[in-house]
Formats: structure tokens, sequence, C-alpha cells
């Protein structure tokens, strides 16, 4: 014999139960919460001398899955805090359209001149407005918090001989 | 069931003029614009008023050439890129892949790796059965009724899961938190806590689903639907929770561990009932079953190393000369396999040929076994029964 | 009464009528809206106007701004009829409904207000109910698309086989009260108490039959399986867009809202005060009350329950409805001569 009614009851009560709790919906004008980690857009950083950290090693530019990041290197010349010579980025252009934020371009840096900010882009009107030129990637990197991760801290984090932890 | 189905249940490809002449056959296509086909699939449904005759399913919709793609990327690149495929369960297919190297390499995974990619595994688990709940709820229940309702639950558990994978890996969804030899991130400060928190949520929350979905109506509209006979499931290939709803007693998390699943008892779920009860019984068994194991996982964390190989430094860090293998992994929807055949351009740094075994794909094949003599609304709980998703189908 | 010319009547009764049922209607959309975002731990619509009242003008605007498409190869001039008649039909339901209730000198209370006080009252909102279904097939038909095709097929089978045991379990407050006549039905509820109370055993499951059935006149969970969005993506308004569709949205809210009041008047008491006996126009309050209290019951059933296949919807139906409505008409009919035995 087929029933048709058993067990509803219990439905009508949980749906009427879970109304009393909290809501999970955001409103659109509420502030967006996010973890010590989160990454959503990049930043070109300089490094402790005041100059651009970018030597164009180009390892960034290969890495990506994508192909977004394009370097174009300058010619090498010998860096005026430190007097060592040293590759210098003459544009850093990284297309956010195509972008993945797989971090992998972070990961590879070696002098740790990409990383990533915890702001989001915010939407554009025109495909130029997702493509971070040098000069946004700078000012990202001025106006924005910075990310939790740059290629050292990665790196170290994953070698295999790392200290363990009492 | 009429046994005037029961030929086109057992041959998919027997002649539709077999059928009662006198019927006035309608063709419908189901897909591939359809809100209850999990993505873009379509169905070619040849109907006798609402029973259909004839099933007849389409993939290929979301192909993305992702194989072809990957022989020109080196193996580096490639892990952002492998958690796109399911799209509900983007932590195991990067597991699925990062395996394979590493059995191609024979790299050693540090233990505390192993346990971290366990414990991201099982809560991935859970993250991946509540989208299946709540989806094969919406395609009986509607999305304006009481489908909604199970969904906005399931989602509120589900948030809580992207919360613990973000505080890991910086990202809510598409991680790339694995390379070849353990892990890119190690887990944060108190992350243990948060998650032992999260079980206990869960486990209550478990007890408002079943409140809400054990009645008659859903009895009425999974039991004896969609009967997978454990030679058709074993025959078509079909793994994971769909297989083992079917009374076949096989997990490779038990029976072929990977990971650090040989450190921990996993009691698999089993149900005889072959139908899409059964496959609900299944998966809701093992998302008890991941909150157990991920109890155990956190008691014995181990500290140490994450990574077993150098750090990734360039592009084509990791070469894989020669040789060629089969690995497989057990994600939330089967086995999510990878064949690798290493030695392709650049010195082995990129692959000839890497190919995918995704368990969706070979549940799709059942369709026009399972579907004939069912109704069209039948057809939405069958599809959702089987968990497919379609950009791991079509991939 | 002032109003002895009918006509008249009607119109001043009716028009108000009118307008509240449909403000019920187009309102009803927004405390759905929010209702089901209760249920479901979201916000819901708050943005338009205070806590989002206005949600509904904003919604109708857009519905008005829209191109009124219709497809090539439907049949026109169906397709075109078919958006407008159930509207008509739902609202007229409720002609019949006597709103408030009148005290006489002698302490007895009498039914009153109807738009039209017809004796054979019961038979009215039946009759239209059961034509609900041509309009819905006319354009499952004319839409010219399989999925419609399938909708209006389940809608014919569903509209007619519910039709029974909604006529069989009517009944049984006609037998009851001994009369056809609404206006009798609602003064014997005022005088012996409500029908969903007393007697207890058969106007108790009649009352929930009643409910069960009219929620699948009206297309509502767990009976929605002729516009099921999951499997045949929303049915006989697939292929209506604009101010047509829009009709058809308020079409169900109107039909669901009339069949709520209808319930309330068969077996609640309709404009019935159980507790404080108050002026006249307080049982108009007291059954807009009721009616909106079994509408609230029906849409926390929509956002709970999953929904039956049409086979086991026809089962339930001919298998278990039918005969125990049946069996109630009986049972009725036997309460009423042992009582007046008595």
């Amino acid at each position: 014999m087929k029933h048709y009614l058993r067990g509803l009851h219990l439905a009508l009560y949980e749906t009427l139960r879970q109304g009393f709790k909290p809501r999970i919906t955001q409103g659109m004008r509420s502030v967006e919460q996010h973890e010590e980690r989160y990454r959503a857009s990049f930043a070109l950083t300089h490094n402790e001398h005041g100059e651009q950290a970018c030597i164009a090693c180009m390892q960034c530019s290969n890495v990506c899955p994508s192909h977004v990041i394009e370097v174009t290197a300058g010619p090498k010349e010998a860096s005026p805090a430190t007097g060592k010579k040293r590759g210098w980025a003459a544009d850093y252009t990284l297309n956010l359209q195509a972008c993945i934020l797989c971090e992998m371009c972070v990961q590879v840096c070696p002098t740790d001149a990409i990383v990533m900010v915890k702001v989001q882009e915010k939407p554009g009107f025109s495909r130029e407005d997702l493509v971070l030129t040098m000069d946004k990637l700078y000012a990202n990197a001025k106006a924005r918090p910075l990310a939790w991760a740059n290629g050292s801290i990665l790196r170290e984090m994953q070698d295999p001989k790392r200290e363990v932890k009492p | 069931m009429d046994p005037i189905f029961q030929p086109f249940r057992d041959d998919p490809h027997y002649p539709l003029d077999r059928y009662e002449a006198a019927a006035d056959l309608m063709l419908l296509n189901m897909g591939p614009q359809h809100p209850s086909t999990h993505g873009v699939f379509r169905l070619k449904l040849v109907l006798d008023g609402e029973i259909i005759v004839k099933a007849v399913p389409y993939m290929g919709y979301l192909h993305r050439g992702v194989e072809k793609m990957v022989e020109g990327l080196t193996f580096a690149q490639m892990t952002p890129i492998f958690n796109k495929h399911d799209y509900v369960s983007p932590m195991t297919n990067e597991q699925a892949y990062a395996v394979a190297v590493e059995t191609a390499l024979g790299i050693e995974v540090p233990r505390r790796a192993r346990y971290i990619r366990t414990i991201l595994a099982e809560i991935q688990r859970i993250a991946s059965h509540l989208l299946w709940l709540s989806t094969f709820t919406l395609d009986m229940g509607g999305v304006i009724g009481g489908g909604a309702a199970m969904m906005m639950y399931n989602f509120r558990e589900r948030e809580d899961i992207f919360d613990l994978f973000e505080a890991v890996t910086g990202s809510r969804f598409h991680y790339n938190t694995h390379c070849i030899g353990g892990q890119r991130h190690d887990l944060p400060e108190g992350w243990v806590q948060r998650v032992r928190a999260f079980l206990d949520r869960q486990e209550r929350a478990f007890d408002e689903y079943l409140r809400l979905i054990r009645n008659d109506i859903f009895d009425l509209r999974t039991k004896g639907v969609g009967v997978m006979s454990a030679d058709l499931a074993l025959g078509l290939g079909i793994t994971g929770p769909n297989l083992r709803a079917s009374g076949v007693d096989f997990d490779m998390r038990r029976d072929a561990p990977f990971h650090a699943y040989d450190e921990v008892e996993v009691r698999v779920a089993v149900a005889q009932g072959c139908d899409a009860y059964a496959r609900y019984e299944v998966r809701m068994a093992e998302m008890r079953e991941s909150v157990r194991i991920l109890r155990l996982l956190l008691d014995q964390l181990p500290e140490g190393p994450i990574c077993g190989s150098k750090p990734v430094k360039m592009a084509n860090a990791v070469r894989v000369p020669d040789g060629r293998g089969y690995t497989a992994i057990e994600g939330p929807r089967g086995e999510i396999g990878t064949w690798l055949i290493g030695g392709g351009e650049d010195k082995g740094a990129k692959p000839f040929r890497l190919k995918i075994r995704p368990p969706s794909l070979h549940a799709m094949a059942a369709m026009s076994y399972l579907l004939p003599g069912h109704t069209v609304s039948d057809v939405v709980v069958v599809l959702g029964s089987l968990d497919p998703i379609m950009g791991e189908v079509d991939r | 009464m002032i109003l002895d010319n009918p006509y008249l009547h009607a119109l001043i009764v009716g028009l108000p009528l009118l307008a509240v049922a449909l403000t019920v209607a187009g309102f009803g959309v927004f405390y759905e809206r929010r209702f089901a975002a209760w249920i479901q731990l979201r916000r819901g619509p708050v943005w338009v106007g205070p806590q989002g009242i206005f949600q509904i003008v904003a919604d109708a605007l857009k519905m008005f701004q829209k191109e009124d498409l219709v497809p090539a190869s439907a049949d026109q001039a169906i397709f075109k009829l078919a958006s407008w008649f159930p509207m008509f039909l739902a609202l007229s339901l409720l002609a019949v409904v006597p709103m408030g209730a009148v005290e006489a000198e002698d302490g007895s209370w009498t039914a009153a207000w109807a738009v039209s006080s017809l004796d054979v009252g019961i038979l009215w909102p039946l009759a239209l109910g059961g034509l609900m279904v041509f309009p819905l097939w006319a354009a499952g038909w004319s839409s010219n698309n399989k999925y419609s095709l399938l909708s209006g097929m389940r809608m014919v089978a569903q509209g007619i086989s519910y039709e029974i045991p909604m006529v069989l379990t009517a009944m049984v407050p006609v037998i009851l009260a001994g009369s056809l006549s609404l206006d009798d039905i609602v003064t014997y509820q005022m005088n012996h108490g409500w029908f969903a109370v007393w007697p207890p055993g058969p106007g108790l499951v009649a009352f929930v039959i009643f409910f069960l059935t009219s929620l699948a006149e009206a297309d509502r969970v767990p009976f929605d399986i002729p516009e099921a969005e999951s499997e045949i993506v929303g049915g006989i308004t697939i292929e209506y867009s604009g101010i047509r569709m829009g009709l058809f949205v308020l079409t169900e809210y109107a039909h669901t809202f009339v069949a709520a009041a209808l319930t309330a008047t068969l077996f609640l008491g309709g404009p019935h005060m159980p507790f404080s006996v108050g002026p006249a126009w307080m049982g108009v309050v007291w059954l807009l009350g009721k009616t909106l209290f079994l509408f609230f019951v029906i849409y926390w059933i929509r956002w709970t329950w999953l929904r039956y296949r049409a086979d086991q919807l026809m089962d339930l139906a001919w298998r278990w409805l039918v005969p125990v409505s049946l069996g109630l008409v009986m049972l009725s009919a036997v309460w009423v001569q042992l009582m007046e035995g008595k």
C-alpha cells in the first residue's frame, strides 16, 4: 500500500524553525568579510631601496598558465642604491580578463616583486579597464592591503628541510 | 513498469519500430538549455505520452579541449587548470593530477602533506555531496518550492567549508594548493579547531536535512526510480557512490589506499536498493562517515614539512622524461583516473599525453539504460541521483 | 437593505471586493517572497520602498515595459485570449462568498453581503473552477511548444481528477447545513459551530481534503505538476512574456487567494467571529484573517514540500480522495439523520 502524507509535518516544523535562525545572505551594501590569506588582485612592489623590485627575469611570464603576463625587459644597468648590475622591467602588463588567480607568478618570483592584494578590481566598462598596466600595479601596492603571501614566504613554507615545530 | 519497455532498457539501440505500432510517439529535446540538466547536457527523448520509450544522451556542449591544451603546458602550470574540470570538487581533481605525476616520478610525499590532502579531500567530499543533495531536491521540488529551502540550508554549511578552504589557500574555489610533491600552503594557526567546530555544526545539520526530506513524497519520487543493476554498473565502468548504491562493495579509499587513508579505518557505505533512493542513502552515509574520518585525522595530524620536492621556482621545474602509467584516486563522484605519458616537448617538461577518466562521463552513459519506462518527471530525478558534473563529463 | 437593486448591489459590494482581491493577489507576491526568504535564511526583497513593500510595483512596471512577444508559429488568437480568461474566472469565484454577519433581534446570526446571494451558490465556484482548465489548456496547446503541450495535458488530467473529490467534499457542508446557498451554510456555521470542528469526524477530514484539492486546482506545491519548472520548464507560461506572463502570475495568486477564501467560507465559518461579538464589519476582517491564514499555510507548504509525480497524483486522487470523500458524504448524511432523529 502506498502512503502519501507521512512525515510531511516534520518538514513543516523544520522550515518554521529555520526561520528564527540568523540570516546567511549579505545585503548589497554590507562589507565582505575575508580570511587572512584571501587573494584577489595584483600589485608590483618596490624593494627596500625604493627601486622597482622586478628584475625582468620572465619567470612569471613563463609560468603563467593563461599567458596573461607580458614583461618587456629594459637594458641591464647598475642599481643606484647598491651599485650592482641588475635587470629592469621597461613595461609590465597583467591582463586580468583571462587571469585565473592561481598565484603561480607569486610563487616563482625570485625578488618578491609581483604579489597579490586583498581587494578586488572593480568591474569596468571596457576591456582596457581590466588590463593592469605597470602604473596600476604600482598604485595597487600603495593603495591596497597586500595579501599574505609573497614568493619567499611561499617557498620557505614549502621547503622540504623546513624546521619541524616542537 | 510495463514489460514492453524491458528490451529498450536492456539495449539502447533496440529499434523503435518494434514498439507498439499504434503509438503516437513524440520527440522531445530536453536541454541543452534546461534548468535541471546540471549544466549543458542534451537528452533526446522519444515519448509515448509522458512515458519515455527511448533516451539518447548527447554530451560535449561544455567541451573545452583541456586534454589537448595541457600538452602545451608544463607540469608546474597544470594544477590550476585541473581544478576546473569538476567545478564542484576542485580539491580532489588537483590531487588526482598531483598523485599521477608523483607516482610517475617516484616522489615521496611527506606525511603531514598526505594528512592535509586527506583532510581537504574529505571536507571537499562533504561539500560536493551537499551540493548534490541540494540539486537533487531542487530537481524534485523545484526552484520555487521545497527544494530551494533545502538548497539554502545546504549552502549555509557549504559556505562554512569555503571559508575553511579560503583560510588555507586564500581562494574560495579554485585553490591551486597542491604541487608536485606536496602542498603549497600549510595549515594556518587555529584552523584545526575551526574544522572541529564546523564538524559539530555539520552533524547537527544532518538531522535538519533529514527532517525536511524523510517523508513520503521523497520516498515516492525516489524509490524504484532509475534501477541500475550491479552488472550494468560494472559493465559501464561506473564508480563511486553510484556503484556502491548498486550493491558493489568497492571504495578505493579502503581497497587501494592513497594519501593517508591507510592510516584510518574507512567504513564503506553500501546500499542494495540500486535505485535513486539507494544512491541518496549511500551519499548521506558517506557524509557522516567523512565527519567521523575527519575527527580521526585531525587527532593524528603530524608536524613536519609539507612538500617532498624543491619549491617550484620556474615553469619547467618538473620533468617526466619518459614512462607511462595510470593512477586513480577516489573523488566524491568516483574514480578520477589520470593516464599520463611522459616525454613530451621541452625534454619532458610537458606531457606527451594526459588523459582524464572522469567518473561522471561513465555515469552519463547509464542514462539511456535507466530511463525507458519512466515518465518525464523521473528524468530529472535519475539524472540528479547520478550526480553528474558536466564540466567533468566534457572536459 | 438599501440595495434592493441587485445590479447596484453587485457594483457597490463587488468593486471593493475586486480591489481587495487584486491588491491581495498583487501583494501576495511580495508576502510570499519575504516569507520564503524568512524560511530560507535569506533577506528577500528589501530595497524598493520601506522593507521592500513596493517591490510589486517595480515588478509590474517591468512586466508592462517588456515586449509582448507572440511566437510566429503559435495560434495567435487563442494564444492571446488564453492569457486573459483565467483571471476573470478566478476572480468571479468570489461573487457568492458572504463577507459580513448581521445579528438578528433574537440573537441569532445571519450571513450577508455577498455580491450575489445565489440560492445554488456553491455550484457557482465549483462550476467556474472547473472551467479554469479550458483557458489553461488552450494556452498550452496554442503555444506550439512541446513542454507547454505536456503541461496543458497534465493540467487537464489534474484539474478534472481533483474536481471530483473537491465537489464531493463540498457536499459535506451542503448536507450538514441542508442548503446549497453559501449564505445558509455560513449562517448554519454561525449558529452551530464551524464545520472544520463540528461534527468532529467528517467535518475535519472534509476540510483537509477540500484544502488539498484546492491546492491541486490552483496548481500549488505539492501538486504543481503542470508548471513543474524543473521538469517541463514552467509549462504553459513558457512562451508568454511581458504583461501576459504577468497576468498568469497574478492569476496564480488570485486563484490561491480565492481558493483560501472559499475554504474559509465552507469550513471555517466565513465571517463568523468566534471569540468576540463585534459590529458587522468585523466579520469582513475575520474572513480576511482566516483567508490570509490559509494563504500563509499554502505558501508554507509550497516552500517546504517536494512535489508528487503525475501518476502518483492521479493515484492519490482516485484511490484515496474520491472514495474517502464519498464515504464522508454518506457519513454526514447519517449524522444529519441521527441529529434530526433526536
